[in-house]
């Protein structure tokens, strides 16, 4: 009551109102959600993955429930950038919260198309008021296609020249996706951060397997998918304090948050900012109820802003 | 608003084709997430059950076809939603049915569940059949747990005064539902092992006892075997068909892409925008 919480977050040159995001992938386009969420509740809307050209994704089954969580292995179905441009930005754009395109690719250069198509085809200037597109999530680390996605994000090298090259190309938020299937994480940050982005998201999903004994064959016609849900959270607390430790830049944290508390364990592992990624299939209003959670552990603990709390337990 | 115009069709009549395709933007119209409570929840036969819930009026009116999806307990086990095709829908008490099977973690808590509980709900989600008004006659087509959203449909028909054949298949007698909604249809009962009714698939008793042709509409719901064999026989006598499929899904709202299938002219549909009810010739079945 009365008491002035600030739970904005700054990234590059762009502030989100509200830390709390819907993880790419998971809320579609924003329109699927109409009418079920309230998006003034929502940070941040990251987009499903925009590429180049349309894509079908991968044959199905593409879901399986494990225990805690799901395996997917969707396989980047969607539109395109064209018919994103034309038939889902300009919903995006009308939603009170900010809009981050996620962008994947098969070769740099599908990148840096993408990302070329939409600084060019629709956006003025740089707007970070909600109103056209906040930034960019570059998906690196998608485990579910042959070419791009995980190939990149596995090697620093490549990480840090392809932030680079899309550097060049925006001066809108850059956010580079990262995967936990590496052997060090804080590696692949470094080179993010060096390439010049302006924030890291973490964790993609894990790769996993599920298989049918009866059939004796992987349930997903993909045979691996991408883990996500609340059996991953520790994994991605456990990333975030050593991605925090490597770099200077925002830490954006996701992977089995369905709570506020979940969310706190991020943020006191060094994430600045959150994502709901599979919560809200469980609840689409989980984002709006992580935030105005936190929101109150603030005011229950006296903390004026989140950096106070930022990396605590860990630093 | 047009949200009761079709409710008026479905229910009372009053029906032209230009509404049939004004289905299809109602079933736009935006669902609802509610906290809805069971009303009753019994066993109909061998590990089925149907399940009566409170439909709150402030939500679409569901038609047969569509779908919601229910979080089941609270806990991270089971995790998703899972989705239940509506059995049926009383506007009087505004309630809501669903059959549902035993199968697993969701189901099995759902069935512990007792009148009075709580459940949230979101829907309706999905398509629905479109009732072929053009054409003289109606087969409606269900297999075991594809029952639920048939007799939806079968009740729909009968309110029009549109006579419809009704034909259940499953294993054998135990799965032969014991209930009003089920009698009420009039079913020609098959069963594979001949314990109840005809013996034989239901693909078996339309062959051998039905006869179809262009002015033929069949609407189906069941596993994926079954609706092939329909399909092929709706296509082969030049009767229109309509199946309803099933998918594992997570959101239900056609944001996770997770519950595609493939279609004729390649790509995917997803079972919970474009579908679940499908016409059988966009579905491309050898690859289901």
């Amino acid at each position: 009551m009365g008491a002035n919480v600030d739970l904005s977050v700054r990234i590059g040159n762009g502030t989100l109102a509200n830390p709390v995001g819907v993880a790419s992938g998971t809320f579609g386009y924003g329109g699927e959600y109409e009418g079920l969420v309230d998006f003034s509740d929502i940070g941040a809307i990251y987009t499903k993955a925009v590429t180049l050209e349309p894509r079908g994704g991968n044959a199905p089954p593409r879901l399986v429930e494990t225990p805690s969580g799901i395996l997917n292995s969707i396989g980047l179905a969607n539109v395109g950038v064209e018919k994103f441009i034309s038939d889902k930005l300009p919903y995006l754009r009308t939603l009170p919260c900010a809009v981050v395109v996620n962008v994947a690719g098969a070769s740099e250069d599908e990148y840096r198309r993408v990302v070329e198509r939409l600084e060019s085809g629709c956006l003025d200037s740089v707007d970070t008021n909600g109103s056209g597109i906040f930034g960019y999530e570059v998906n690196v680390s998608c485990p579910n296609v042959h070419h791009g996605g995980l190939a990149f994000g596995t090697d620093p090298a490549q990480v840090e020249r392809l932030t680079s090259s899309l550097r060049e190309l925006t001066k809108r938020p850059l956010i580079i996706k990262l995967t936990p299937n590496v052997t060090d994480i804080a590696v692949v940050a470094k080179a993010a951060e060096a390439g010049g982005a302006d924030a890291v998201s973490l964790i993609n999903t894990l790769v996993g397997m599920v298989i049918d004994v009866k059939t004796r064959k992987p349930v997903l016609g993909a045979k691996t998918g991408g883990l996500s849900g609340p059996a991953v959270r520790p994994v991605g607390v456990a990333l975030t304090c050593k991605a925090r430790r490597a770099v200077s830049i925002p830490i954006i944290g996701m992977g089995g948050i369905s709570c506020a508390d979940d969310a706190l364990q991020y943020i006191l592992a060094g994430a600045s900012a959150v994502q709901i990624g599979t919560a809200n299939f469980v609840n689409p209003k989980t984002a709006g109820l992580v935030s105005s959670g936190i929101r109150e552990y603030c005011i229950g603990n006296g903390i004026s802003s989140l950096k106070e709390i930022c990396g605590v337990a860990v630093d | 608003m047009k949200i009761s115009c079709v409710t008026t069709f479905l229910m009372c009549g009053n029906f032209d084709n230009t509404l049939a395709h004004n289905l299809f933007y109602v079933n736009m119209e935006t669902p609802t997430q509610f906290i809805s409570r069971i009303i009753s929840n019994d066993r109909i036969s061998e590990g089925f059950f149907e399940l009566s819930l409170s439909w709150d009026p402030r939500a679409p009116v569901p038609m047969p076809g569509q779908f919601m999806t229910v979080r089941v307990g609270s806990l991270a086990v089971p995790l998703l939603r899972r989705p239940f095709a509506f059995a049926g829908f009383d506007a009087d008490s505004s309630s809501a049915a669903i059959i549902y099977q035993k199968r697993g973690a969701g189901t099995e808590l759902l069935a512990a569940a007792r009148p009075g509980d709580e459940l949230d709900v979101i829907g309706p989600l999905g398509t629905p059949f479109v009732i072929d008004t053009d054409q003289s006659k109606h087969v409606i087509i269900a297999g075991g747990i594809g029952l639920g959203p048939m007799l939806f449909l079968s009740s729909a028909l009968k309110s029009r005064n549109i006579p419809a054949r009704f034909i259940f298949g499953c294993r054998n007698k135990s799965l032969v539902p014991d209930t009003k909604m089920f009698t009420d249809a009039d079913p020609q009962i098959c069963t594979d092992d001949g314990s109840a009714g005809f013996r034989g698939t239901v693909a078996d008793y339309i062959n051998t006892n039905v006869s179809l042709d262009n002015s033929t509409t069949i609407y189906a719901c069941g596993p994926s075997p079954m609706l092939t064999s329909v399909n092929k026989i709706a296509q082969s006598s030049g009767a229109r068909c309509q199946v309803s499929l099933e998918a594992v899904m997570a959101c239900g709202v056609g944001a996770c892409m997770g519950c595609a299938v493939p279609v004729v002219g390649g790509g995917y549909a997803r079972v919970c925008k474009e579908g679940p009810v499908f016409d059988g010739g966009e579905v491309l079945w050898e690859r289901m």
